[in-house]
């Protein structure tokens, strides 16, 4: 059987902190244009997944191989990884407080990200377009000349998405995106990464299992456990798993 | 945009009013007598000290880099600045050598090579701008590339000051040890001593700050400024959204250590004097002091801080020589304690003052002002 | 006069006897009266006629050196003995005795037998030394007066006096010193004097016509390492190199080599000594900054002028328990009193160490109340604000005590030395050194043994949760500053024994101090500990090969912002997971 080339392909991944396996013998490997969620118990070493990607931090040992073994993620510094097509959105959300939510987009617009460009590039009327639409898609449109500082927590959590969508990524890696909002939130923030499915590979860590089933409808789920793979499949099969009860139950378990 | 605040920026006619004013009204005057020459020589040096603060602004108020060495780059331009003008003196030295009294003194018999170039004025220009910048560049490189920032770059740019200024110290370097260089006679063939060479170095003076303050605004108006302030409120998140900060920093950097060369350069003609005690930290923070009082974060805060703070001291040092230093020190920490925006900012935090009083009257606790600024310093 | 000499020196005396008879020639003063005491020999020195008779007299005391014909001698070099003359009579050698009178006149006793001198009437005689002449000496008679000390010296019963005049015989490789350093190490017992009494006699004899002798000086001398002979020995490899002497140059080159090899072994212990003290230095300078800094966050640039205070706390305890202090700061005039202890010089540091510690710490209290308090989320700020505060002290600082430098005297004991096989360590750097373990030690007991340390630890960790565990932060952070500027007095007490102090005192550290923090590793006590000893010794090695101070300095500068190339955060890194 042959292989489908991999958009991301971890493997043997571990890291630790102070001899604390945050991650330990990790194997990941995500399709082009999937939808995944990961979840896990806090200290599974989701976060640091995460981390290990966008190249905040270095595994002690493993490989990272993006888009079909192209490029070794693990050689490559934070743009770098971000140049290749990979955005996040951090678990605090994370935009510039001081900037309109207009110019947190601009920032983010994909596009050169020389010096050059900065001083002399213009916005073109394309991109305005774009930034209108964006603007639209999160909601945002009436406060598009506030500062983002002052936005609701939910509002923040949106334009952080919004910018993931201005950069055009190939790869959404979703840090907890439902943290901090209502259901009603919670709920149109489910549609919009739907909405995005297909377009964009996308990651989604999350917690609640509502939003997970929501946005899963089928698709594959990954349990990380003690920076471990401990299951994956569709979210039903997931949730039957006598060792993932085990895990958030906090039953003693085997595995361990 | 009507929640915006009023930022505190001073509006286009009144800054091309102040620009008319200093490029052509205040030599004029001069001219005919009515400023005198001490009195434009004195604006001569506060408009470079303006422009140094324009450069320290650049740096911490637009990117939220605190260099304690912008001295260092001043004083360099100065020094390059200083060796063209110790050859033009010529015969007309102490001991009627070929050669800057103190080698002389120092027992040298030949210019010594990297002093040579020097006798060309293009070249002394050249090199007002690309030692300094090049320093900036090696020392940027280094510390940028290994992510060193906040504190760390201002202990670490004090540092570097303090090394150079120990360097500069040494009368084995050749470039006058202790007593620096002075005793210039002549630029371009002008007389230095004359009032109207003085003039036209004022008004060189005037009209590279008004280009600096526009160049500086139309940066901090473009992209490059958007990108140079989000460096400063969220350093990782510029990293996480492709820009190579470091990049960004280092080229703010080095165009900052330049800009400060040439106020350097233009300062050493004017007072007449130059030597590596203007090159300390004390210097730096001095500079520092400026741009926080007239208001960081703006383009014609520093240039008004940089010109109170001086004339201030001009006249206290004389009518109060042992409290001068505590006023200073004083203000300073008043300041940055309850004036984060300066002299620019008061008018904005007696608005927000204001709007705090009319809405508290209504209702309790509305949100908080101080939100942006608490998270902004990593 | 047996009184002076011990048994030993007596035999030694003998020995001298019988070489000086066979120097010294006529003796006929002295067959003169049997056994004068040497105040008369010295007395009838002084009134002889002619030069040439007082240096025969002086000469005959080479047979029975002592250190009272030094001090006598001395007496006379300086001009303490007088020329009385009697009306008419023949004049005689006095001493100056008791106070002096109204009209600057002093009594007198005679030199030879220390009897008042007392007029025809009985009255005692009273001269005036500024009327009367006093004994004076040329430089032949200095010269021989040299030859007799140094005789005597080297029958001292003190060894180090001993070794000093022996060393000294050996100046010049005259040969006729040699049969009293060989007389002496006849009987020497001290194993001391003896090492340095062999060094002495081989390099007089690297002179000698005996060229095995010369050999035989050049082995013994790269056996004992000697440094004085470094260069002696040179000559005699040029002399043997002209002359082609294969076997000399060998000895020579094997004791050249020998000598070199132990300098460079005394420069390298030297080097990690002075390092040692230097990184000391450094770490107690810079142990404050990594409480307030590494700990708090707190960008103090005042540190320097809290080190500042506890050295201007030291010099006013001194004064007071000295003669008392008179300031005079914005025109009005303070004085405080003394307490004229006489022990005061060396007591003084035990009250010193203590108040300066409060002083400072009290200061840096009212500064975290008034100013740095509102300043504890923004770093940069708390830099430029303690920049300020920096300023205003210095200039205090000036106003109270003056631009120039204040007098702080150190103990007695600190200036001494202890020499071991060649390496110098001076007590001061000791001291220095002690002082850094004392202060680490206490700083280390502080953090970790007591209920201050684990609320400290705590609030510096994790501010909001202390504060919702119920830890009063505000009352922490206070302590904490507080306890960090006393460090910082504490280390002005201490650079006030080894240093100058002036309003600048603290100016000339802080540099060094951010950089040892920073090299350290934020929030790290060990991580400071090993930084200051780093840079200590790396900028005693650089001082070392290079020669230059300065240059030393700067390259250390640039290896530490090389160092942060390869470990940014310092020695000892704290993670964080939060973004920024």
């Amino acid at each position: 059987m042959s292989q489908k080339p991999f958009l991301l392909a971890a493997e043997g991944l571990s890291k630790s902190f102070d001899g604390f396996k945050a991650i330990n013998d990790l194997n990941f490997y995500l399709d082009e244009g999937e939808l995944r969620t990961v979840i896990g118990p806090n200290g599974a070493g989701k976060t640091t997944f995460l981390d290990i990607i966008t190249g905040r931090t270095q595994p002690d040992e493993g490989t990272l191989m993006w888009d079909d073994s192209k490029h070794d993620l693990l050689k490559l510094n934070e743009y770098e990884i971000y140049r290749l097509g990979i955005g996040r959105k951090f678990q605090t959300p994370t935009v510039y407080n001081d900037h309109s939510v207009t110019e947190n987009l601009i920032l983010s617009l994909a596009g050169s990200r020389g010096i050059w460009h900065s001083l002399f590039g213009k916005i073109t009327s394309g991109q305005r377009d774009r930034i209108a639409e964006i603007l639209t898609t999160i909601k945002l449109a009436d406060h598009a000349h506030r500062k983002a500082g002052v936005l609701a927590h939910g509002q923040k959590q949106w334009l952080e998405i919004g910018m993931l969508l201005a950069q055009e990524a190939r790869l959404l890696l979703v840090d907890e995106p439902a943290a901090g909002m209502t259901d009603e939130e919670t709920y149109r923030t489910g549609e919009l990464l739907l909405s995005l499915a297909g377009k964009h590979t996308i990651v989604v860590i999350e917690h609640d299992m509502t939003f997970v089933r929501q946005i899963s409808q089928g698709r594959k789920v990954t349990v990380l456990h003690q920076g471990h793979v401990l299951c994956e499949g569709p979210v039903d099969k997931v949730q039957a798993d006598e060792r993932v009860i085990e895990v958030y139950l906090g039953r003693k378990s085997k595995a361990a | 945009m009507p929640t915006q605040p009023f930022t505190g920026r001073v509006q286009l006619p009144v800054l091309i009013i102040a620009a008319v004013f200093l490029v052509v009204v205040m030599p004029t005057l001069n001219a005919f007598g009515i400023i005198e020459n001490f009195t434009l020589n004195l604006w001569g040096k506060y408009l470079c000290y303006g422009i140094m603060a324009i450069s320290i602004d650049l740096l911490w108020g637009y990117t939220g880099l605190l260099c304690l060495g912008q001295a260092l780059f001043f004083t360099l331009g100065g020094y390059m600045m200083g060796m063209h003008l110790m050859l033009m003196i010529g015969k007309l030295g102490q001991y009627k050598s070929d050669l800057p009294d103190f080698m002389v003194f120092l027992g040298h018999t030949e210019i010594p090579a990297f002093w040579q170039p020097f006798y060309s004025f293009p070249f002394a220009i050249a090199m007002v701008f690309l030692v300094p910048g090049l320093l900036a560049y090696i020392f940027g490189y280094l510390a940028f590339r290994s992510r060193i920032k906040g504190v760390y770059f201002s202990i670490l740019t004090q540092a570097l000051t303090y090394g150079m200024a120990l360097l500069f110290f040494k009368n084995d370097l050749l470039m006058g040890g202790n007593n620096g260089f002075t005793d210039f006679r002549t630029l371009l063939g002008a007389d230095l001593r004359t009032a109207s060479t003085q003039r036209i170095l004022y008004i060189c003076t005037a009209v590279l700050m008004v280009a600096v303050v526009a160049g500086c605004k139309w940066l901090t108006n473009s992209r490059f400024g958007l990108i140079q302030r989000a460096i400063r409120d969220s350093e990782n998140r510029v990293l996480f959204s492709g820009y190579a900060t470091a990049n960004f920093k280092l080229f703010i950097f080095v165009t900052s250590a330049m800009i400060a060369a040439f106020a350097g350069a233009l300062y050493v003609p004017q007072v007449g004097i130059i030597n590596p005690s203007e090159m300390t930290t004390e210097k730096s923070l001095e500079a520092v002091v400026w741009v926080a009082l007239g208001g960081r974060g703006t383009l014609v805060g520093p240039v008004v801080g940089a010109i109170s703070v001086n004339a201030l001291k001009s006249w206290a040092t004389r009518a109060y020589p042992d409290l001068w230093v505590l006023i200073l020190g004083g203000t300073f920490v008043l300041i940055v304690m309850f004036m984060p925006k300066g002299l620019v900012g008061i008018p904005s935090q007696i608005q927000e003052l204001i709007t705090k009083i009319r809405r508290k009257t209504p209702q309790a606790d509305p949100l908080p002002p101080a939100i942006s600024s608490e998270t902004a310093d990593p | 006069m047996c009184r002076f000499l011990t048994q030993r020196a007596l035999q030694r005396v003998s020995l001298l006897l019988f070489f000086n008879l066979l120097l010294a020639g006529s003796f006929t003063w002295a067959k003169a009266q049997e056994t004068p005491s040497i105040r008369e020999v010295i007395a009838a020195a002084v009134i002889a006629d002619s030069p040439a008779e007082q240096r025969e007299i002086i000469l005959s005391l080479k047979s029975r050196p002592s250190p009272e014909a030094i001090s006598w001698l001395e007496k006379w070099r300086e001009g303490s003995i007088f020329l009385y003359e009697e009306d008419g009579g023949p004049s005689s050698a006095v001493l100056l005795d008791g106070e002096a009178d109204a009209s600057g006149s002093f009594a007198t006793i005679r030199l030879s037998d220390a009897s008042p001198m007392l007029a025809a009437d009985g009255s005692p005689i009273r001269i005036n030394p500024k009327t009367v002449d006093f004994a004076d000496t040329d430089s032949g008679l200095r010269r021989v007066m040299k030859e007799v000390t140094a005789l005597a010296a080297l029958a001292d019963p003190s060894p180090e006096k001993r070794i000093r005049a022996i060393q000294d015989s050996s100046v010049g490789q005259k040969s006729e010193k040699l049969p009293a350093l060989e007389a002496l190490q006849a009987v020497e017992k001290n194993p001391k004097v003896i090492r340095v009494l062999g060094e002495s006699i081989a390099i007089i004899r690297l002179k000698s016509r005996d060229r095995n002798e010369r050999i035989a000086a050049c082995r013994t001398l790269g056996e004992v390492k000697s440094l004085a002979a470094q260069d002696v020995i040179k000559s005699v490899l040029d002399d043997a190199m002209t002359a082609g002497d294969q076997e000399t140059i060998t000895a020579a080159k094997k004791a050249i080599a020998a000598i070199n090899a132990h300098i460079s072994a005394i420069n390298a212990v030297g080097t990690v000594f002075r390092g040692l003290s230097l990184g000391s230095v450094l770490l107690v300078v810079a142990i404050g900054l990594a409480i307030t800094f590494g700990l708090m966050g707190i960008i103090n640039m005042a540190h320097g002028e809290f080190i500042a205070i506890g050295a201007y706390t030291t010099y006013i305890i001194q004064n007071v328990f000295a003669a008392g202090l008179k300031l005079s700061p914005f025109g009005i005039s303070i004085s405080i009193p003394g307490m004229n202890l006489e022990s005061g010089a060396n007591l003084y540091f035990a009250v010193a160490l203590p108040a300066s510690f409060i002083a400072a710490a009290l200061v840096g209290l009212l500064l975290e109340r008034s100013v740095i308090r509102f300043l504890y989320r923004r770093p940069l700020e708390s830099l430029l604000a303690t920049w300020g505060i920096s300023l205003v002290l210095q200039q205090l600082f000036r106003l109270i005590f003056g631009a120039s430098n204040v007098q702080v005297s150190s103990p007695d004991w600190l200036s001494g030395n202890w020499t071991v096989n060649d390496v110098v360590f001076g007590w001061n750097r000791v001291f220095v050194i002690g002082f850094a373990v004392m202060i680490i030690a206490a700083t280390w007991l502080v953090l970790n043994k007591t209920s201050l340390g684990l609320l400290i630890r705590a609030v510096m960790q994790n501010r909001n949760m202390a504060a919702c565990m119920g830890v009063r932060t505000e009352r922490v952070n206070m302590m904490t500053f507080a306890f960090g500027c006393g460090l910082a007095g504490l280390a002005g007490a201490f650079l006030s024994q080894i240093g100058n102090v002036g309003p600048s005192l603290g100016q000339n550290y802080i540099v060094d101090a951010f950089m040892t923090v920073v090299v350290g590793g934020v929030g790290n006590i060990l991580g400071t500990v090993i930084s200051a000893l780093g840079i200590g010794m790396a900028d005693q090695s650089l001082q070392q090969y290079l020669g230059n101070p300065v240059i030393g300095k700067i390259l250390v500068l640039g290896a530490i912002i090389l160092f942060l190339q390869w470990r940014p955060a310092g020695i000892f890194v704290t993670r964080s997971r939060s973004l920024d």
